[in-house]
């Protein structure tokens, strides 16, 4: 919650900055003038359709590509200067497997410590350790060929957090895998925000954003927004969206009293169940003054809570709303 | 310090890997080993150093001389000649040449004595359906020897009609002799009557010597000319020069006087016209000891080599198939690692990493270095002990050639794993590489037979200096050519080099 502050009010501690952030490949603009910071000891997430340019931005992120414009910084300096010791702060867990299915768990997870120079000794002590994070120690022997796709995630995982990075990277890690295997990855990844780590993970899923403690959304190369997952559903519907329920019907003449309450934002829908949907500017304080409305017109209101709508709807929403707009930029708190 | 051991614990990252991905092929491994030795073994087995043989159909019309003789000589003119029988219909003969059922078809000169006597060769016309280069090579050069064949026994005829005519004279010698020793007697007792018979018929009995001496000299005589002699005289001189000096003996040509009181002079030249009859006749028994063949062809060539040991093709082939087996493996594996990487993302993975693009393919060049190493000496141990390969020179010149030809070859597999898009294209590049060297680098044919710019291309392959080296060293027993050495070092640093820029490149941000 800290760190949610930290970003809103723009803390200094930025794990990474990008600012008017851009990559063309030919004619074709992959990523355009991206702005946003990361900040450290969070869970940054970047959620938009498959060829939106998560995939890219990661590139840029860890120096696999240069911008064509803009500049970035990551851990304080520019990712294609990064020195090797700079390189050892960061993990990157590419979106396919990359690894070699003719060694077994432990031999490609012995490899990438190598291919960070990790020390011979102790390194089994952290091998064990990491792949016990990930729960396949016990598979440890198995060829990787003989492994499930889901294991196999968990082991890409593995190998990026074997040389213990202080930032990772993490291209569509959860990306085609079932939701409770998902699920449990995402508690891997809190464990490690606990830990202190900086996460940047690009995702398809939409629902994931919850997990998330900050999210930007991408469209066609331009980043939408960067908020917390709650700001992003208040800018998705202009506010708390409330649900109210009434013991019998109530007439339309009160429906447009309702309407005109100075909290209440846009149209209101009816929904099954003499159920009132409404958007308000703060739903702590609204919640009380629509009881308080309803017992002074003598309507049995039988509940009142507020309404958290699914980030499927919430991203749909935000890319009506914000989708023509021209870039992000100031779209952040 | 700390990041001089990180970048070794880095760059033997890929030491274990790569040895582990390709041990747990276990039938790979068996085909690099086993593939290689029993190519060398079913060469050795099935290898027949022995010319073709040769079915050859002769036509020739029945009454013709040359009929009879090839029917007599041609089945034992060669061996690589076997005689299919003589025909008179060219038609038929070039019809079953056609259908394959002989392989050569010679067709005799239809009246060769009178082309011969008309001042022109006569022709034998040989017929083949060979359509490879070489064969026709071949078949031409067994065409040549038959032909020679035939006008060597035309000149051996020759020669023994001469050597008989020999014996005639030695006859005709025998009676001057005989009417020497008469006269001499004759003489002896004053009878100037008789002696002087006997001359007259010893001087006719020298001068058919001498006519028939002439044409038997003349076949020793032109031997001479052409080669020249040691002995001084030589023999044909000896008896021509005998004959002159019986001719000019005074004794001889002046006729006996009668009446004289004593004969001394005569008796004395007479007894030296004896004396050079009896050695003519030892002359000539020595010519007629020559045998024909040895007049007609009085030279065969004896080759010798100064090599200590003689080699089988196999065992001659077997450095040039070690070097190009073990260049072809380290090439392909070379080849498929870098674009495996590439095309699974895995480079990705090195260029976040710390990992440099010099670390990378220096570990990659000592894993892939080690592992061939160990399949080379898996295989040189089953060379020498299954096949009992040659080994004249030093193990450790053997040793340190091979690991410069793995060492030039593995930086060829990398430079193609850096060109090529896919695995597929990689192994495509690989195989011509093979074929490359399987034409260019000496393996199959002679350098000297390829035009002096394409050479260039040769003097590019490692094959070819490891090949020309293990020659050298193996069945030669020298020691290192340090050019030819360092030639090979040079391409293995220069490709090393230039991979070294590739994947660099590659390594850096796009």
């Amino acid at each position: 919650m800290q760190a949610k502050q930290r970003n809103i009010v723009g803390g200094s501690e930025w794990a990474v900055e990008a600012s008017r952030l851009t990559k063309q490949f030919g004619d074709e603009i992959a990523v355009n003038e991206l702005s946003f910071q990361v900040p450290k000891g969070t869970i940054f997430g970047f959620i938009g359709p498959s060829g939106s340019g998560k995939t890219t931005t990661i590139r840029l992120l860890t120096g696999i590509y240069s911008p064509t414009e803009g500049k970035v910084v990551v851990l304080g300096s520019p990712p294609n200067k990064f020195s090797p010791f700079m390189r050892g702060k960061i993990g990157y867990m590419p979106q396919l497997f990359v690894l070699y299915p003719d060694l077994s768990v432990w031999e490609n997870l012995n490899f990438s410590a190598s291919l960070y120079g990790q020390a011979l000794f102790g390194r089994k002590k952290q091998l064990k350790s990491v792949l016990e994070f990930v729960e396949l120690y016990p598979h440890r022997n198995k060829l990787v060929r003989n492994i499930s796709g889901g294991m196999q995630r968990r082991l890409s995982l593995a190998s990026t957090l074997v040389h213990r990075p202080e930032l990772i990277f993490l291209d569509e890690p959860t990306g085609g895998i079932d939701p409770v295997l998902r699920r449990k990855i995402w508690d891997h990844f809190r464990e490690l925000r606990e830990h202190g780590r900086t996460l940047f993970v690009t995702t398809q899923y939409v629902g994931e954003a919850a997990y998330c403690d900050y999210v930007g959304v991408m469209a066609n190369g331009r980043l939408l927004i960067v908020a917390t997952p709650e700001e992003l559903r208040r800018r998705a519907f202009g506010g708390d969206v409330i649900d109210l329920q009434t013991g019998e019907d109530i007439s339309w003449n009160h429906i447009a009293q309702l309407q005109k309450l100075p909290f209440v934002r846009g149209r209101i829908s009816l929904l099954p169940g003499r159920t009132y949907r409404l958007t308000v500017d703060n739903a702590s304080t609204a919640l009380p003054e629509l009881i308080q409305w309803g017992q002074e017109r003598n309507i049995n209101v039988e509940s009142t809570k507020e309404y958290i709508p699914p980030f499927d709807d919430v991203f749909v929403a935000l890319v009506q709303n914000l989708g023509d707009e021209n870039g992000s930029q100031g779209e952040k708190e | 310090m700390n990041s001089l051991l990180q970048s070794l614990i880095r760059t033997s990252s890929f030491f274990r890997k790569e040895i582990v991905e390709v041990i747990r092929q276990p039938r790979l491994i068996l085909t690099l080993v086993l593939g290689p030795f029993l190519i060398l073994l079913l060469f050795g087995i099935g290898y027949r150093n022995e010319p073709r043989a040769v079915r050859t159909l002769f036509v020739a019309r029945q009454d013709s001389p040359l009929a009879q003789q090839v029917q007599e000589y041609a089945p034992n003119i060669s061996p690589q000649l076997i005689f299919s029988g003589i025909v008179e219909d060219e038609a038929a003969a070039l019809s079953e040449l056609s259908q394959g059922d002989v392989d050569l078809v010679v067709v005799t000169p239809n009246q060769a004595y009178e082309t011969i006597r008309n001042n022109q060769q006569a022709e034998f016309v040989l017929y083949h359906n060979e359509i490879d280069p070489a064969q026709i090579g071949y078949i031409e050069y067994l065409g040549q020897t038959y032909v020679n064949e035939v006008n060597r026994l035309v000149l051996s005829s020759i020669a023994q009609q001469g050597q008989s005519e020999a014996t005639d004279v030695r006859q005709d010698i025998q009676a001057a002799r005989e009417n020497a020793a008469a006269m001499k007697q004759a003489l002896s007792a004053g009878d100037a009557i008789t002696a002087r018979a006997q001359q007259a018929q010893m001087l006719q009995r020298i001068s058919a010597v001498s006519l028939a001496v002439g044409a038997s000299a003349g076949l020793l005589s032109g031997v001479q000319q052409n080669v020249g002699t040691e002995a001084n005289p030589s023999p044909e001189q000896d008896m021509l020069s005998l004959l002159a000096s019986m001719q000019s003996n005074p004794g001889n040509n002046q006729e006996i006087q009668v009446g004289k009181s004593e004969y001394s002079q005569e008796i004395r030249e007479i007894e030296e016209t004896e004396q050079k009859l009896a050695e003519l006749e030892e002359k000539l028994a020595e010519f007629q000891s020559i045998t024909p063949d040895v007049l007609v062809r009085p030279f065969r060539a004896i080759s010798k080599s100064i090599s200590p040991l003689q080699f089988t093709p196999s065992e001659f082939f077997t450095p040039g198939v070690i070097v190009l087996l073990l260049q072809h493996i380290a090439i392909t594996t070379a080849a498929l690692s870098i674009v495996r990487e590439r095309r699974s993302g895995a480079i990705e993975l090195f260029r976040v990493s710390p990992i440099s693009s010099m670390e990378t393919l220096l570990g990659k060049y000592v894993s892939y270095l080690i592992f061939c190493a160990l399949i080379a000496g898996i295989l040189v141990l089953l060379l020498a002990f299954g096949l009992r390969m040659p080994m004249l020179g030093s193990w450790v010149d053997f040793s340190a050639v091979l690991l410069a030809v793995l060492f030039a070859s593995l930086g060829v597999g990398f430079l193609i794993s850096l060109l090529a898009d896919t695995e597929s294209h990689a192994v495509q590049l690989s195989m011509i590489m093979l074929l490359l060297s399987v034409f260019f680098s000496g393996f199959m044919l002679d350098l000297r037979y390829l035009w002096q710019p394409v050479r260039v291309i040769s003097w590019s392959l490692p094959v070819t200096y490891g090949t020309t080296l293990l020659q050298n060293i193996m069945l030669r027993g020298r020691g290192l050519d340090w050019i030819l050495f360092g030639g090979l070092i040079a391409i293995g640093i220069f490709l090393f080099t230039i991979s070294w820029l590739m994947l660099r490149r590659k390594m850096s941000h796009e």
